[in-house]
């Protein structure tokens, strides 16, 4: 196995091992935290794609931005208020459908991701992807860009809406 | 990549062909503006977004003919898109006069300026979802317009009620969205590309994984079918719908659907048509999954679950809500034909239910004014309290039902022979049976307004002259469209060739 | 593979040395110079003890905290407790990974750059990211520690760094604009012959310092830490080295943050007086070390100046900083961005 190979499989094992226990944490700080290195492990795939903008993209608005946000709210959630958020209000019965159905869905998505022949492009040595993607962004895909502004925009009004005062 | 040069003539043929879009974002800019800067005017926000519609009618009305791309394939103007874009226009409008109207509203929300900023920006994804052709900008269109109706829908947020609405539509719709994007990154790897068009070439040339791109559509379909409430992804409806402010509701209802059912139809006619047999109005699809049967088994469903629950509610909105399901079941039933035919069929009942549907909730607005309430026990007897809504709303709910004279016949006659031309029989023997279960719990209502409480003393309900106006503006085209229908088919079957390309 | 073994060699020589500079320049000669400053500044005479004019003080404090017991709160989540200083410590080095020391040196024909990776193509982007992770590092101190004086500071830090990362990044989008590069070493080596990028963008620099004040929690933003309304802020129940990182991270940022703007703003490793005075060649040794004093000269005043403002400026109210942050600097940083954006089309 070659040093990229390893690198993979370190960073695969990172981030499903760190997803599983945002998912079966008890204790939601935990969770959350863990969320970070399941982001980092993300963010080292990409490197591994060769995307860097990608990846300093991904800890820069995840890691740096919205898990940020979550921990905050968790934060004050736990220790302010003295409410403990805790994950562990589900039945037994829910918690078996639940579980019934994710098992179903995760073969099903196994057994497509293993059996399909997916699509290959030729794989492209570029140096600068922040480049390539810029010039993409404001040509080739100028209407989602904008239209991505506009989605903000209304995200930031409904946000503030919410948030005010009576 | 293109030259500079090619790219910005490319551009400015994009941004001509982008007018009715582009005044609604600077509709919503101005709206936005203006509401900084006057916070004591009431409405200013609502004439502002009226104006929108207007100067947005008008850029439309311009490109009435036009068959195009825009922005490097990602968006379509075709005829199909202008007819759903015009229902959702005139719904939009629908809408805000109707807020005007609105008690619940003034009363219960401290101030209503962001209310119709985030009605024209809600109104700007409608357009663009309608037109886009790539999975990005669907992905970002149906995101605008949810991120906006997450917020109008608990806009009064001292109401319980409307919080808890809003909070379950965030999270069924975060849940769909994300199940969507996942469809749709499959797809992307399947084929190698976001673009519909492109994709539909790569799969009429190579084979594919028939269980891949199953699960993927069907992935994709979870967001759509988020958007138009079919059942298995209804499950907010009802709670949204009896939540929200009734405009919002109505909103949610028609335009929202209108959405919704213009990029389902888009998708599969764009990505499965077989455009080598050459006859368009038949679609002949690629691939040997039989997607006709997929949409009829979301259409029975949809039709019998929303019908059998909506006999058990007690609610005029949540009895509505449910009804709307139905009436998805109804559409999807035409959409599942796959052919031009079915397509004006949609179109066809959709500008039916568009009238009828605004005209219901309009009616219930108007009671709720006055009485405070929407349930259906509160109704008894409204019939002579209030002649004026009673006879409307009778007549809203005749069209609901799809009895003759009214629009709502219409629609269902051209749906079921679409059906039946198609040569769906069962389909359409489930459909109509559907609409007799219908009729019971639509006929409750009525019977509530006339049969029960009929000597009561109660006094007589106000309201304004201006609202009883605006009600006719639904009620008259509610039995115009029954009776002279030809102009609106005429416009359906010209606008059901839905735009493949070069 | 001798190729691989060769640049890891070169890779774990050049940081050790950069960790000894980091340790010895930010810590040892920050603390220095930050008491002496302060005891000048207030007239005081400030360490004089240990060795020549107190210049060992520094090693001292270290050696003290060394020896201190490390002490754990009992209701403290002994985990996160032990994880937030190294986080904080760690972040504040990693920055130095992309950040040039000086331009290169030719060594028996290799060509070395003075960095470990100078020329990676974000770099600009790497620091920004590291930055932000920063932030966890204060929370989770402040969490774990099951104080409510610490669980404020971190809540004040991390609002504040979040709030004011925005106008920093604005800040740096006006750089960029003027370079068309995000490698750092690129921006440098465009800053040649004197033409700095303070010219082009004084209004950025001014943001981005004000923003950097913010970021490293220094005077007169240190509200995180405020000794008069929350004892010690995020790192109260701290002691012993795991302080000591904390302490030495809030040195280490400082420097980064001054690095950056050096190198940004004021030519980086481009040396003070022109290499040519010397007769240096390019590669050679002796320019190597020119740049790098220039550079390091470069990054004290910068240090300096913290200093000097950490000592005269009284510090902000909250409602101050986050109105500072949100209604001044970002919006002055957007007009930054569409003005540099207006004059370059107009230049063109």
């Amino acid at each position: 196995m070659d040093l990229v190979g390893l690198a993979f499989y370190f960073l695969a094992a990172l981030i499903v091992i760190s997803a599983a226990i945002v998912v079966f944490s008890k204790n939601i700080m935990y969770s959350a935290f863990s969320l970070m290195f399941t982001f980092f492990g993300v963010a080292g795939l990409y490197v591994l794609l060769n995307a860097d903008f990608l990846a300093v993209t991904q800890i820069m608005v995840y890691i740096g931005g919205i898990l940020v946000l979550i921990i905050f709210g968790v934060m004050l959630t736990t220790r302010i208020t003295g409410v403990d958020v805790k994950s562990n209000s589900l039945g037994k019965i829910q918690v078996g459908i639940a579980g019934l159905l994710s098992t179903i869905i995760a073969i099903s998505l196994i057994v497509v991701f293993s059996s399909t022949k997916w699509f290959l492009s030729e794989p492209k040595v570029s140096g600068d992807s922040t480049k390539l993607i810029g010039n993409e962004l404001l040509t080739n895909y100028l209407l989602a860009f904008e239209a991505a502004s506009v989605l903000l925009l209304i995200a930031i009004i409904g946000a503030a809406f919410i948030a005010r005062r009576k | 990549m293109l030259g500079l040069d090619q790219f910005i003539a490319e551009l400015n043929k994009s941004i001509s062909m982008f007018l009715p879009e582009t005044a609604l974002v600077i509709a919503f800019l101005v709206a936005l503006l203006l509401d900084l800067m006057f916070k004591k005017s009431k409405n200013l926000t609502g004439y502002t977004a009226l104006i929108g519609f207007l100067v947005t009618g008008y850029f439309l009305f311009k490109q009435m003919n036009m068959q195009s791309t825009a922005f490097s394939n990602m968006f379509v103007i075709d005829q199909f898109g202008i007819f759903m874009k015009w229902v959702i226009l005139l719904s939009s409008i629908g809408v805000v006069l109707i807020s005007f109207f609105t008690n619940e509203l003034y009363e219960k929300a401290k101030g209503v300026g962001e209310y119709f900023t985030l009605i024209i920006g809600m109104a700007f994804g409608m357009f663009l979802l309608v037109g886009s052709s790539n999975l990005i900008i669907i992905y970002l269109a149906i995101e605008t317009m949810s991120l906006s109706s997450y917020v109008l829908a608990g806009y009064t947020k001292e109401v319980k009620r409307a919080s808890e609405a809003s909070l379950k539509y965030v999270i069924f719709g975060a849940v769909s969205s994300g199940i969507m994007i996942y469809g749709i990154s499959i797809l992307f790897g399947l084929t190698g590309s976001l673009n519909l068009f492109e994709i539909n070439r790569f799969l009429a040339a190579n084979p594919v994984n028939n269980f891949a791109l199953f699960l993927s559509v069907i992935m994709i379909l979870s967001g759509f079918g988020y958007k138009i409430s079919a059942v298995p992804f209804h499950f907010w409806t009802p709670d949204v719908y009896e939540g929200a402010p009734v405009p919002i509701t109505a909103y949610l209802s028609v335009a929202s659907k209108a959405a919704g059912f213009a990029i389902l139809l888009r998708f599969f006619k764009v990505t499965f048509l077989d455009s080598v047999p050459g006859n368009d109005s038949v679609w002949t699809l690629l691939g040997s999954i039989d997607w006709h049967f997929v949409i009829a088994i979301l259409a029975v469903l949809s039709m019998t679950l929303g019908n059998l629950v909506a006999l058990w509610q007690t609610n005029v909105k949540r009895i509505l809500a449910y009804s709307s399901i139905a009436h998805a079941g109804y559409m999807l039933m035409a959409v599942s034909t796959m052919d031009d035919a079915g397509v004006a069929s949609v179109l066809i009942y959709f500008f039916m239910y568009m009238v009828m549907n605004l005209g219901a909730f309009y009616v219930v607005a108007l009671i709720a004014n006055n009485i405070g309430s929407e349930e259906i026990d509160d109704y008894n007897g409204l019939g002579y309290r209030a002649p004026i809504l009673g006879i409307c709303m009778t007549l809203f709910l005749i069209s609901l039902t799809g009895l003759p004279p009214t629009a709502g016949f219409i629609g269902k006659l051209y749906v079921f022979s679409a059906v039946v031309k198609a040569g769906y029989i069962w389909l359409a023997v489930v459909g109509v049976i559907n609409s007799v279960i219908s009729l019971f719990y639509y006929v409750k209502i009525f019977r509530n307004m006339y049969l029960n409480d009929v000597d009561s003393n109660k006094s007589k309900l106000t309201y304004s002259p201006a609202s009883i106006v605006l009600l006719f503006v639904f009620a008259i085209p509610t039995l115009y469209l029954g009776i002279f229908f030809n102009d609106i088919v005429k416009w359906a079957s010209y606008s059901a060739n839905i735009f493949m390309g070069k | 593979m001798s190729e691989f073994l060769w640049v890891i060699i070169e890779s774990t020589i050049k940081a050790v040395i950069i960790l000894t500079l980091i340790m010895l320049v930010y810590g040892a000669l920050g603390v220095y110079l930050e008491r002496k400053i302060s005891a000048w500044i207030q007239n005081r005479i400030g360490p004089n003890r240990v060795g020549p004019f107190g210049l060992l003080q520094p090693f001292a404090d270290v050696l003290k905290l060394f020896l201190k017991e490390d002490l754990v709160p009992t209701a403290a989540n002994p985990t996160f407790h032990r994880l937030a200083p190294i986080i904080t410590l760690g972040v504040a080095v990693a920055v130095y990974a992309v950040i040039p020391f000086g331009d290169y040196v030719t060594i028996a024909g290799r060509n070395i750059q003075l960095g470990l990776a100078p020329n990676a193509n974000i770099a600009i982007l790497f620091v920004l990211a590291m930055t932000s992770v920063g932030v966890y590092g204060i929370t989770l101190g402040g969490w774990s520690s099951n104080n409510k004086y610490s669980l404020l500071g971190a809540l004040r830090s991390t609002a504040q760094m979040i709030s004011y990362e925005l106008s920093m990044g604005l800040a740096l989008v006006g750089v960029l604009m003027v370079a068309g590069t995000l490698s750092i070493n690129q921006i440098v080596i465009q800053q040649s012959n004197y033409h700095w990028n303070i010219i082009y963008q004084p209004l950025g620099f001014i943001l981005f310092l004000v923003a950097a004040f913010a970021e490293t929690n220094r005077a007169p933003f240190d509200l995180p830490e405020a000794e008069p309304e929350l004892v010690g802020g995020y790192n109260t129940e701290y002691s012993g080295m795991k302080f000591g990182m904390f302490f030495l991270a809030e040195y280490a940022n400082m420097g980064t943050s001054s690095a950056i703007m050096v190198l940004l703003y004021f030519g980086g490793w481009q040396t003070l007086v022109p290499g040519g005075w010397f007769g240096f060649e390019p590669g050679s040794i002796g320019l190597a070390l020119l740049q790098f004093v220039s550079f390091f000269i470069k990054i004290e005043i910068m240090v300096l100046f913290f200093i000097w403002v950490r000592w005269s400026v009284p510090r902000f109210r909250y409602d101050q900083l986050m109105n500072l942050g949100w209604k001044v600097l970002l919006p002055l940083a957007i007009a930054n961005v569409a003005g540099t954006g207006i004059v370059s089309l107009l230049l063109k």
